[in-house]
C-alpha cells in the first residue's frame, strides 16, 4: 500500500509536470498530447462498454462523430456561441444517438451488438458521407469560429493558441476520467459489472438489466461524444472519416493493448498506440499492417493487456511480498 | 420490346448476378459462424485476397480458367492456415478474442495487398466469349452475368450435394447442432472444423475471382463487398442459409433498382431495411441464436 504522502506527492508531481508540459516540449508535442487526451476519453468511454459491461461495439464512432458534428454544426450555425455549450451540444448530440439506439441494441449482447453496431455505424458513415448539404461529405465542416474560454466579465482565454487550448483538453480529460471513474465505483457501477459477469443472476437478484445497460450506453456514448467535440474544435473540422470503421476500431485496440480489465489500461492504451503511430509513420506508411499485428499478437499472447501483463509478471517476480501499486486500486 | 422493360430486366439481372455473388461470400461466413460460432471478420478480406491472386495466376498464365479454378483454392488454404495456428488458439476472451483476432487479420491482409499490388485498381480480363451481349428470345443479355449467375447455382448444387449426400455432409449437419457431442462420438472434430473453415473462405474466393471482372481489383473491395456480405448475414439470420439466400438476392435486386432510381441514396436503402428488420426481430430473418 502506498501511503497517503507518497501519494500526494505523485499528484503534485504529475499536475506540475502537465502544467509545464507545453514549455518543456514545444508545440508539436504539445499537440501531440491534445489528440491524446481525445483519444483517452474515447477509449475509456468504450471500456465502460466492454470492461465493464461485456459489450463489444464495433461502432462507437457513431458517438464520437456525433459529438464532433453537433459542436461543428451548432458554431457554425449558431453566431457567438461559447465554447462550454457547444460542448455540450456535442455531448447531447452524442446521448440523442445513445437514446434513440438503445431501445434495439439492450436486447442483444455478444456477437449481435457488435454486428449491429457495425451496421449501424455504418449507416452513420454512409449519412454523412452522402448528405453533402449538411455534413459537407468527405470534406467535411470545416473554418467554423472558435470561440475562446470565457467566463462573462471574469476572464476570456483566445483558445486559438495550441497551449491554451493543451490546458483545457487536460482539464476535460481530467474532468472526464474523474467522472467515469466516480460511475464505475457507484453501486450501479458495481450492478453493471454483475450484468457483464453473470445477467441472470443480476436479474433473479431483482436489478434491472436491460436499463442498466441502457445507462452505462448512454453515459458511454456521452463521453465519446465529448472526446469527438474537442476532437473537432482542436482540427478545426470533422468529416465523414471520423465516423469511419477505423475510428470504431481505435478504441478496442487501445483498449486491448492497454488492459481490457481496469480503468486506466485505455489510457495507457492510448500512449502506446499514440507513440507506435508516431514511430511507424516516420518509417512506413502501413499503419494498418502495424495496428492488425498488434491487434494479432495481443489477443494471441496478452489478451489482458499491458497492465494484465505487468501484473502476471509481478505475481512471477515477487510472489508475496509484492508492493501493491496504485494500479492495482483503481482496477 | 420496348427499351424500358429492356432495362428493367437488364437491371434485373444486374441485380441477381450481384445478389448471387453476395450470397457466396455470406454463405461462407455463414457456414463458419453455424457450425464453429466464430463470425469471420476477416472473410471479406480472404474474399479480396482472392482476386489479387486471380489477378496474379491471370498475367501469370493468361489463363482466365486456371485463376478461376486456382486463387480460391489458394486463398482456402490461407483461410486453413488461419484457423489452424491462430483461431483454434483463441479461448482467452471467447467469442470476442476471435472477433478482434479476425479485425486484426484483415488489416494485415489489408495492409499486404496494398504492398505487393499497390493501391490502383488491376483489371482482370475475361476471355473473348464471355464478353459482351447475347441474344436470347428478342432480348439483349450481358453474358459474363449470366454466367456468374449460373457458375454460382453451380457451386450451389455442388455444397448442397456435399451437404445432404455424403458422409461429411452428415458430420457437418450434426456439428451444427451439436459439436461436442459429434466430438464425444469420435469424430475428429478438429480437422472437420479446418476442412469447413476451409470451404468457406473457398466459397469467399470463387466469388471474388468471379467478381473480379465487374468492380476491378482494388485495396477498397472487401470493404465494399465484405459491409453487404456482413448485412446480408445479420439481416438473414446468423447461421441461416435460406436466410441469407433470400436476402442476398432481395439486396441485389435492392441495389441495381436503387442506383437506377435514386442513384445518391441506394447504399443507405441496404442498411435501412436492415435497421427495419432487426428493429423488429434482432436476431435477422431466420436467425435463432445471437
Amino acid at each position: 500500500m502506498m501511503n497517503k504522502k507518497a501519494q500526494w506527492i505523485l499528484w503534485v508531481g504529475l499536475i506540475v509536470i502537465l502544467a509545464l508540459y507545453p514549455k518543456l516540449f514545444g508545440i508539436y508535442y504539445t499537440n501531440l498530447f491534445v489528440t491524446f487526451a481525445v483519444f483517452a476519453i474515447y477509449s475509456v468511454s468504450f471500456n465502460l462498454l466492454l470492461g465493464y459491461t461485456g459489450l463489444l461495439s464495433f461502432g462507437h464512432a457513431m458517438f464520437f462523430g456525433a459529438g464532433g458534428y453537433g459542436t461543428a454544426l451548432a458554431l457554425k450555425h449558431i453566431q457567438g456561441l461559447p465554447l462550454l455549450p457547444a460542448v455540450l451540444i456535442g455531448l447531447l448530440s452524442a446521448v440523442v444517438l445513445a437514446l434513440i439506439l438503445c431501445p434495439f441494441v439492450v436486447r442483444v449482447s455478444g456477437t449481435a451488438f457488435a454486428m449491429l453496431h457495425l451496421a449501424f455505424g455504418q449507416l452513420m458513415h454512409m449519412l454523412a458521407y452522402k448528405l453533402r448539404g449538411i455534413t459537407g461529405g468527405e470534406d467535411g465542416i470545416g473554418g467554423f469560429p472558435i470561440p475562446p474560454f470565457s467566463i462573462p466579465g471574469v476572464v476570456s482565454i483566445n483558445m486559438r493558441a495550441p497551449e491554451n487550448f493543451y490546458y483545457f483538453a487536460i482539464v476535460v480529460l481530467g474532468v472526464s476520467l474523474w467522472i467515469m471513474w466516480f460511475f464505475t465505483k457507484t453501486p450501479f457501477g458495481q450492478i453493471q459489472v454483475g450484468v457483464r459477469d453473470n445477467a441472470k443472476r443480476i436479474d433473479y437478484l431483482g436489478f434491472k438489466v436491460s436499463q442498466t445497460k441502457a445507462v452505462v450506453y448512454v453515459v458511454a456514448g456521452a463521453f465519446a461524444g465529448v472526446a469527438g467535440s474537442i476532437y473537432a474544435l482542436f482540427q478545426n473540422l470533422i468529416s465523414s472519416g471520423a465516423l469511419d470503421i477505423f475510428t470504431s476500431f481505435a478504441p478496442i485496440t487501445m483498449t486491448m493493448v492497454g488492459g481490457i480489465g481496469s480503468f486506466l489500461g485505455p489510457v495507457w492504451g492510448a500512449v502506446i498506440i499514440q507513440i507506435i503511430e508516431e514511430l511507424t509513420t516516420r518509417y512506413t506508411e502501413q499503419v494498418e499492417l502495424v495496428v492488425g499485428l498488434i491487434l494479432i499478437l495481443i489477443i494471441m499472447f496478452a489478451p489482458a493487456g499491458l497492465i494484465g501483463l505487468i501484473k502476471s509478471l509481478k505475481q512471477r517476480w515477487f510472489p508475496s511480498s509484492a508492493p501493491r501499486v496504485n494500479l492495482e486500486k483503481v482496477s | 420490346m420496348d427499351p424500358t422493360t429492356a432495362m428493367y430486366v437488364a437491371q434485373g439481372i444486374h441485380g441477381l448476378a450481384y445478389g448471387m455473388i453476395l450470397f457466396l461470400v455470406a454463405s461462407g461466413l455463414n457456414i463458419i459462424f453455424g457450425m464453429m460460432g466464430i463470425l469471420n471478420l476477416a472473410h471479406a478480406s480472404f474474399f479480396m485476397l482472392s482476386a489479387y491472386f486471380g489477378f496474379q495466376f491471370l498475367s501469370m498464365t493468361g489463363n482466365f480458367w486456371v485463376a478461376l479454378l486456382l486463387a480460391p483454392v489458394v486463398t482456402a488454404f490461407f483461410g486453413i492456415l488461419l484457423e489452424r495456428f491462430l483461431l483454434r488458439k483463441m479461448h482467452a476472451l471467447g467469442h470476442m478474442g476471435e472477433l478482434i483476432l479476425t479485425v486484426g487479420v484483415s488489416l494485415v491482409i489489408l495492409a499486404g495487398v496494398k504492398i505487393f499490388w499497390g493501391t490502383e485498381s488491376l483489371p482482370l480480363k475475361i476471355p473473348p466469349f464471355l464478353r459482351g451481349l447475347v441474344m436470347i428470345a428478342g432480348m439483349d443479355y450481358p453474358v459474363y452475368r449470366l454466367f456468374v449467375i449460373g457458375m454460382a447455382l453451380v457451386v450451389l448444387a455442388i455444397m448442397a450435394l456435399l451437404i445432404y449426400k455424403t458422409r461429411l455432409g452428415k458430420i457437418v449437419r450434426a456439428a451444427v447442432s451439436d459439436a461436442d457431442m459429434v466430438n464425444a462420438l469420435g469424430i475428429n472434430m478438429p480437422l472437420v472444423f479446418m476442412f469447413v473453415f476451409g470451404v468457406g473462405t473457398w466459397l469467399a474466393g470463387v466469388a471474388g475471382v468471379a467478381i473480379a471482372p465487374i468492380l476491378l481489383v482494388f485495396p477498397g473491395l472487401a470493404d465494399q463487398i465484405g459491409m453487404d456480405a456482413f448485412v446480408v448475414v445479420v439481416t438473414g439470420g446468423l447461421g441461416s442459409l435460406s436466410g441469407a439466400f433470400i436476402v442476398s438476392i432481395i439486396f441485389g435486386l435492392l441495389s441495381s433498382y436503387g442506383v437506377q432510381f435514386l442513384s445518391q441514396l441506394a447504399p443507405l436503402l441496404m442498411f435501412l431495411f436492415m435497421a427495419i428488420v432487426l428493429a423488429i426481430k434482432p436476431t435477422g430473418f431466420f436467425g435463432e441464436r445471437e
